[in-house]
């Protein structure tokens, strides 16, 4: 919706709100209602026609994505340009959130699979609001960084495993030959 | 084929009537579109020049506030800020005009007097200097330049004397429509910007909004740079001045301040009345090198070069001096004296903007620069 209206409809059932979808998403459960009304004025939703592409690899990142409605392909080309599909997201996932702290470039692409409604929150938008309501941004970085490192995690256990695998595998590899 | 009358080139009489019809419509459809998109732009032309002004100092205004209102916003909410802020600005207006009320009018009192006695000795010196060209290059007719000065003084008098209620009253305009518009950007400001921002399509509103953002702090910065530079300098001129017997002394510091926006020229338009009349009223001596200093080594080369440039003004709103003359004649053309003034500044935000986007550009691989350099891949 336009930023410029939110005000005027802001008497809407409960749970049609944007307050509370963010309220329901995990980065942003630990907000209190002061900070939610803020991030409400933070966010831009945008609608995108299906098959629509949000950003492809290479351009340049500056935030990340809630989706509200729809579903979204994130994908990856090879040297080829084949496509390999690397997940599907639906209502209440997020992506593109390494980005949001750090400028990097994305490191895969996204596009809509039907029509969509996706949330975005931008790097601007934090930096302005930490000189403003620096409390309020913090708690929302804090949401944020407890997702990042719980995917760290993650990742690197996972890498644990696969390092694991692959040094089985080459000493199996050596005592073969 | 039988009847020439009724088949003209192959058309019926009723055809070529149709096409007639049809044509003539065209025609009038085109002027009545040519002439509304003509007074359209009259229209928008007119709304533009009497929003121009107040628009741009109420831009300025928000840029400058906007930093105490941030860290007001900390403690209040935003509109309760604001108004602290009015408050306060306010009341350091009102300080500023009582303190530079009577100063007016001494201003106003003496100039009317003063004026004809300045060109008047400024006439007798050309006189002077004329003769004793006269007298060593006998050969050079005389252009009556003395006579011509006198005329173009009285004339620029006059002008002065017609010009000021007219002033007045769009600075009047201002004085009302300014704090109006200030207060919405301040308030509105974000919500304006981004609403605005929302309008690119889905596939570059990312690169729209981080630009916007970049875009912004620079011109914040750059104008906050300018606005305290000039004040700066102009406080220290007047500060100098008052140091000495010199008339004037608030005046000179305001224009000297005002002509310091425009740079390489501004500072030497800036010193010119407050030497003239330091020459006149103060001949050449003691006070007068003081004066030269002042303006010159104190303001210009230690305060503005060696402090304030370095401090407040980032390199990257340096201008060619060949752009900057550009920009105030261009300005001057457009809008007259202000135009002058505000001309360089203006040039100034383009050029951020652009540096803006083109850093923006360097630093990630553009949409359609990516997609043109995968187009061999995809091939």
């Amino acid at each position: 919706m336009d930023p410029l209206w939110i005000n005027i409809f802001r008497k809407k059932l409960d749970d049609e709100s944007l307050a509370y979808f963010l309220k329901h998403l995990p980065i942003f459960s630990e907000l209190s209602p002061r900070a939610l009304a803020t991030l409400e004025n933070l966010v831009h939703v945008r609608n995108y026609d299906a098959y629509e592409t949000i950003f492809e690899e290479g351009d340049p990142g500056s935030g990340m994505y809630m989706i509200r409605k729809g579903s979204v392909q994130i994908y990856a080309c090879d040297q080829s340009g084949a496509e390999e599909e690397l997940a599907r997201l639906i209502p209440g996932d997020f992506f593109g959130e390494t980005t949001l702290t750090a400028p990097a470039p994305r490191s895969a692409s996204a596009r809509t699979m039907e029509a969509t409604e996706l949330v975005g929150l931008f790097r601007a938008d934090i930096l302005e609001l930490a000189e403003r309501k620096p409390s309020i941004s913090s708690s929302i970085l804090l949401g944020l960084t407890r997702i990042v490192s719980e995917r760290l995690q993650a990742a690197s256990q996972e890498i644990r495993r696969l390092r694991k695998l692959t040094g089985e595998q080459v000493s199996r590899e050596n005592i073969e030959t | 084929m039988n009847n020439p009358v009724q088949k003209y080139r192959g058309w019926s009489r009723a055809q070529a009537a149709m096409a007639f019809l049809i044509l003539s419509a065209a025609i009038a459809c085109g002027l009545a579109v040519y002439s509304s998109a003509s007074s359209l732009i009259g229209v928008s032309r007119t709304a533009f020049s009497v929003l121009f002004l107040p628009l741009l100092f109420s831009l300025v205004l928000a840029f400058l506030l906007d930093p105490i209102v941030t860290q007001l916003e900390k403690l209040f909410s935003r509109t309760v800020s604001i108004f602290i802020v009015y408050v306060l600005t306010l009341g350091l207006a009102t300080l500023m005009i009582l303190w530079l009320v009577p100063h007016l009018q001494e201003f106003w009192g003496n100039i009317r007097t003063d004026f004809p006695r300045y060109t008047h000795q400024a006439i007798e010196g050309l006189k002077r200097s004329m003769a004793a060209l006269h007298d060593r290059f006998p050969f050079i007719e005389d252009y009556g330049l003395p006579m011509k000065l006198r005329s173009w003084a009285e004339q620029l008098m006059a002008a002065i004397l017609a010009q000021t209620p007219q002033s007045a009253m769009k600075i009047g305009g201002l004085l009302v429509l300014v704090p109006l518009f200030t207060f919405f950007f301040l308030r509105d400001g974000r919500r304006i910007m981004s609403a605005c921002v929302a309008l690119a399509p889905n596939r570059h509103f990312e690169m729209a909004h981080d630009l916007s953002y970049l875009v912004n702090r620079q011109l914040s910065q750059f104008v906050r740079g300018r606005v305290l530079e000039a004040i700066i300098v102009g406080l220290v001129v007047a500060g100098g001045l008052s140091l000495t017997d010199i008339r004037y002394a608030p005046m000179l510091g305001i224009f000297a301040g005002v002509t310091n926006l425009i740079p390489y020229i501004g500072p030497i338009i800036g010193m010119t009345p407050g030497l003239l009349i330091a020459f006149a009223d103060l001949g050449v001596g003691g006070q007068f090198w003081w004066i030269v200093i002042l303006y010159i080594l104190i303001a210009q080369v230690l305060v503005d070069n060696f402090i304030l440039i370095p401090v407040l003004i980032s390199r990257v709103s340096n201008l060619h001096p060949l752009l900057v003359f550009f920009a105030i004649i261009v300005g001057g053309k457009l809008y007259g004296v202000i135009g002058m003034i505000i001309g360089v500044p203006i040039v100034s935000v383009i050029k951020i903007t652009l540096l803006e986007i083109r850093t923006y550009r360097r630093n990630f691989r553009l949409p359609e620069a990516a997609l043109e350099s995968d187009r061999p891949h995809n091939l």
